[in-house]
């Protein structure tokens, strides 16, 4: 019995040895325990954004551009903490005639494959962006350049279209604007990123060391790098991508990983505020949240039922004066949004609180006053209203985020709200085809100009295709576009959110704020979170 | 009795050097037969991937649908060829399948052929691990539950196969890490290696892309152990769940054995039951354990996305659902198809090996 009990002891002592033969190897790695400091060595960053490709000509994405800023220059560029565009490859840059803006380089630059980078670089990464017009591309943001000129090795003349465009110094630092190697890339075909690599074809702050798409990147500091970025905080970094944001916080909770960048969910950055391990860090943020109305088939729009453009108007006050931002900034997305009170978010010039002035009480709901305009107007029925969010594009938070905007429209016994969602690729077209009368959608800016959140929109229904087209927003759009004298602009811009908040084509909901977070020991993660929206991995040090 | 998988007993003794001699000329033309079948197999597949794929329309439109101008979709839809007849796009698939071309991902351009090399030795080094975590758990306890069997341990080994066999791996995989990662920190959250380990392996000329035997040959021990301390809570999870099917099955094996003649003469003799269990018993009991390997491949595959997807172990499964969520089709049907020929040439190769092992499967 004794000797069937030592042989049964054995059998489950190998059962267990065999279960946990694996487990007994080593500990975690990169850290370990959830108390670990930031380990030295490269900077690590993480994020779950993905890399479409390297190529500025074939991709047009936070992921790739991420990249791109660390491996590309452009003629000018913002210095971290500021979004202004100042000279980078440039060594000066002005508008020498209305539509004439002329760009001097510095002289003397190589890129890291040892090839010269001069004017005949910048033209073509020009001239090829617009040639291969890629659709998943930012040829786009280029359509006021009429042509590019080179009268010398170091100048770039850019011919514009449209007179003193006040947004083309943004253009130039945009993705849209990284300079590439002439002797590399095609002129008319996108070029794959291991190529790009191979190639070496980099002048930025950094070279690529090592390429595993989305998978992992290493960088080196490139120590030709002549820039207004200056020598990187850290000589090594790294990029890891994370599927799930759930995997991203823990890595940057267990020390596996100095930051984390875009995105994490509003759960876990609350949850993080609370672990003093790590550092949550936020800056402004140029995403924001609005919902549109389709001027043709919203109650009482111009295709509707009983068609009352007045009553309309007073639909569209009437849910301005009810929305609470505030609770869905709060409640939502636990302080990761801000609420919006206007159609150009704070933090670029001119931006105000037109919103906030018009409707509400000074930022709160107000019923009162929401009756009072539906009273005014006729409308004595709760509005049946058909609002449609997308559940699969602005993140996984608009369910909760549109639910909430129904139970405070339903609350004042004024509306009925009919919630639906569709999932993105139908969405887009359908919003955008009048099939939705109300609806959710999100902006990112393109480059950080106020314009950017005025041209694209609301000049002849703009990219919303939602009907509405007012002359005078129309004309005062394109007078700050080419108004030099910056205090005019200013004035300009505030006038277009005054007349915006009037009409109400879209209204404005939330800001989105960046947020990193940052392992213990690591620092200068805040130097980057600024309006350009542009990550540099060198202003990092640990 | 309730038993998971219908398996016959194995009987010991069968093969005999008669027995061999008689089957071995049936032998050729089983491969021969198995190997003819694995192409309606695959046909079969990837005709139904294909067209299942094309349910839901065009992969330009699924994948870039309402990004892009209607003008230029409908010239990337047209420069694709998706605007053709379906049957003719269809034969051009097939003619491409055979020449290993696989197209090429929508969403970021990579070859899809290039994709299921450069990911498919991370699914491969975690199916190995698998199966190793299956094997050294499910013999084991299989053993001692036949050992003890009817006892209470007997009843606890069946709750635990059952337990195995019946979590989904997400879920036991999101268990085992909120416990082992989150909790204890004894083991790295996700990844299949640290970041300093990713970049050795990386810089290693000509790698297998399997981390444990690229860290080996490089004599980078520090990097095996990272390489191992990463793989276990996913090969757990995974293993975890043939583990349960193994259990089962060794344990109704040999408890069948045991009551077979040349052991009860064993026992007769005063031989003891542990000896009786683990020699004389548990090797005819293995032979089933082969087929069902085989079998097991399929459910390996389909735990494999899940688990890859918990632990973001970057290999074809993990890819799978990138591209899905990406509504990148062109990917999909890749790896699919591809997990397809994987799925039946495995079964092919345990066939054989079932075959050479145990000549009644030739008939």
């Amino acid at each position: 019995m004794a000797l069937k009990k030592k042989a049964l002891h054995g059998v489950i002592a190998l059962a267990g040895v065999s279960a946990l033969a694996l487990t007994a190897c080593t500990g975690p790695s990169g850290g370990g325990s959830s108390s670990a400091p930031a380990a030295a060595g490269p900077i690590a960053y993480g994020t779950t954004d993905k890399v479409t490709s390297l190529d500025p000509a074939g991709s047009y994405d936070n992921g790739s551009f991420m990249v791109m800023n660390q491996i590309y220059s452009f003629l000018l560029n913002s210095k971290p903490g500021g979004a202004e565009p100042v000279p980078d490859l440039a060594e000066s840059s002005s508008f020498t005639a209305p539509s004439e803006y002329t760009v001097k380089l510095k002289s003397g630059l190589k890129w890291a494959n040892g090839h010269t980078l001069d004017s005949k670089d910048v033209k073509f990464s020009f001239d090829r962006q617009v040639a291969i017009n890629d659709p998943a591309g930012p040829a786009s943001l280029l359509t006021n350049i009429e042509n590019v000129s080179t009268p010398d090795a170091t100048t770039v003349v850019f011919k514009l279209k449209k007179a003193n465009d006040q947004t083309f110094s943004q253009i130039l630092s945009s993705p849209a604007a990284p300079i590439v190697d002439d002797e590399v890339f095609p002129a008319d075909k996108i070029l794959p990123d291991d190529e790009i690599i191979k190639a070496k074809a980099f002048y930025g702050q950094y070279t690529i060391d090592s390429y595993k798409k989305n998978e992992l990147v290493s960088f080196k500091a490139f120590a030709d790098y002549k820039g207004v970025l200056g020598k990187p905080a850290n000589d090594e970094a790294t990029i890891k991508y994370y599927a799930s944001p759930t995997n991203l916080k823990l890595d940057i909770q267990q020390g596996n990983i100095d930051v984390a960048f875009r995105s994490l969910s509003a759960t876990d950055v609350d949850d993080l505020r609370k672990d003093s391990k790590v550092k949550v860090l936020t800056g402004p943020g140029g995403e924001i949240r609005y919902i549109t109305f389709n001027f043709d088939t919203m109650p009482f729009g111009t295709k509707a039922a009983g068609a009352d453009p007045a009553k309309a108007l007073a639909v569209r006050q009437a849910v301005a004066n009810l929305v609470d931002r505030q609770a869905i900034a709060d409640q939502v997305y636990k302080g990761t949004y801000l609420p919006l009170y206007s159609n150009v978010p704070s933090g670029f010039l001119g931006a105000n609180e037109s919103f906030k002035d018009a409707y509400g009480d000074n930022g709160k709901p107000s019923t009162d006053k929401a009756k009072k305009v539906l009273a005014d107007a006729g409308i004595t029925e709760p509005v049946a209203l058909n609002l449609q969010y997308n559940p699969d594009h602005y993140g996984g938070s608009s369910g909760d985020e549109y639910a909430m905007i129904k139970e405070q429209l339903e609350k004042s016994g004024l509306f009925k709200v009919n919630l639906q969602s569709t999932e993105w690729v139908t969405y887009s077209k359908a919003s955008r085809a009048d099939e939705y009368p109300v609806f959710q959608f999100g902006w990112f800016p393109d480059f950080s100009d106020a314009d950017n959140y005025l041209t694209p929109f609301f000049p002849d229904g703009g990219f919303l295709k939602n009907h509405y087209n007012n002359p005078t927003v129309n004309d005062l759009i394109a007078k700050q576009l080419t108004e030099a004298d910056k205090t005019k602009r200013e004035a300009d811009i505030k006038d277009v959110q005054n007349a915006l908040a009037k009409d109400i084509s879209t209204l404005p909901l939330l800001q989105g704020a960046q947020v990193a977070v940052a392992g213990s020991g690591v620092n200068g993660v805040e130097k980057t979170l600024d309006a350009s929206f542009k990550f540099r991995l060198g202003t990092i040090s640990k | 009795m309730t038993t998971l998988i219908d398996v016959p007993e194995a009987e010991p003794g069968i093969v005999t050097p008669k027995s061999k001699s008689k089957a071995g000329g049936g032998l050729g033309k089983y491969i021969v037969i198995r190997f003819f079948l694995i192409i309606p197999t695959v046909f079969i597949l990837v005709t139904l991937v294909f067209f299942l794929m094309r349910v839901i329309g065009d992969p330009i439109t699924a994948a870039q649908g309402g990004r892009l101008p209607p003008d230029v979709l409908a010239q990337r839809i047209h420069d694709a060829g998706y605007d053709r007849p379906i049957f003719i796009q269809y034969f051009e698939y097939l003619g491409q399948l055979i020449t290993g071309n696989f197209g090429t991902t929508i969403t970021d351009r990579r070859p899809v052929a290039e994709m299921i090399t450069t990911f498919g030795a991370a699914t491969l080094e975690l199916s190995i691990n698998a199966i190793v975590v299956a094997l050294m758990v499910g013999i084991p306890l299989g053993l001692i539950a036949a050992y003890r069997r009817d006892k209470a341990a007997d009843a606890s080994l069946r709750f635990f196969a059952i337990l195995c066999y019946a979590t989904p791996p997400f879920f036991s995989g999101l268990l085992l890490k909120l416990t082992f990662s989150t909790w204890l920190g004894w083991f790295p959250v996700a990844g299949r290696a640290s970041t300093r380990t990713e970049l050795a392996m990386g810089s290693l000329a000509a790698p297998s892309g399997i981390y444990w035997v690229d860290a080996l040959r490089s004599g980078n021990f520090t990097a095996f152990g990272d390489v191992v301390s990463h793989a276990v809570l996913p090969a757990a999870t995974l293993g975890l769940l043939t583990a349960g099917i193994f259990l089962r099955l060794v344990r109704t094996n040999v408890i069948g054995t045991l009551g077979k003649d040349y052991v009860e003469a064993g026992r007769s003799r005063g031989v003891s039951e542990f000896r009786l269990v683990t020699k004389h018993a548990y090797k005819p009991a293995l032979i089933p354990i082969i087929t069902v390997m085989g079998l097991q491949i399929a459910l390996m595959l389909g735990g494999a996305v899940l688990t890859e997807t918990t632990f973001e172990w970057k290999g074809l499964g993990y890819q799978l659902v990138q591209y899905l969520n990406a509504r990148d089709f062109v990917a999909v049907q890749g790896i699919v198809v591809l997990l397809a020929i994987i799925v039946a040439v495995t079964n092919f190769i345990v066939d054989i090996i079932a075959a050479l092992i145990d000549p009644r499967v030739r008939y």
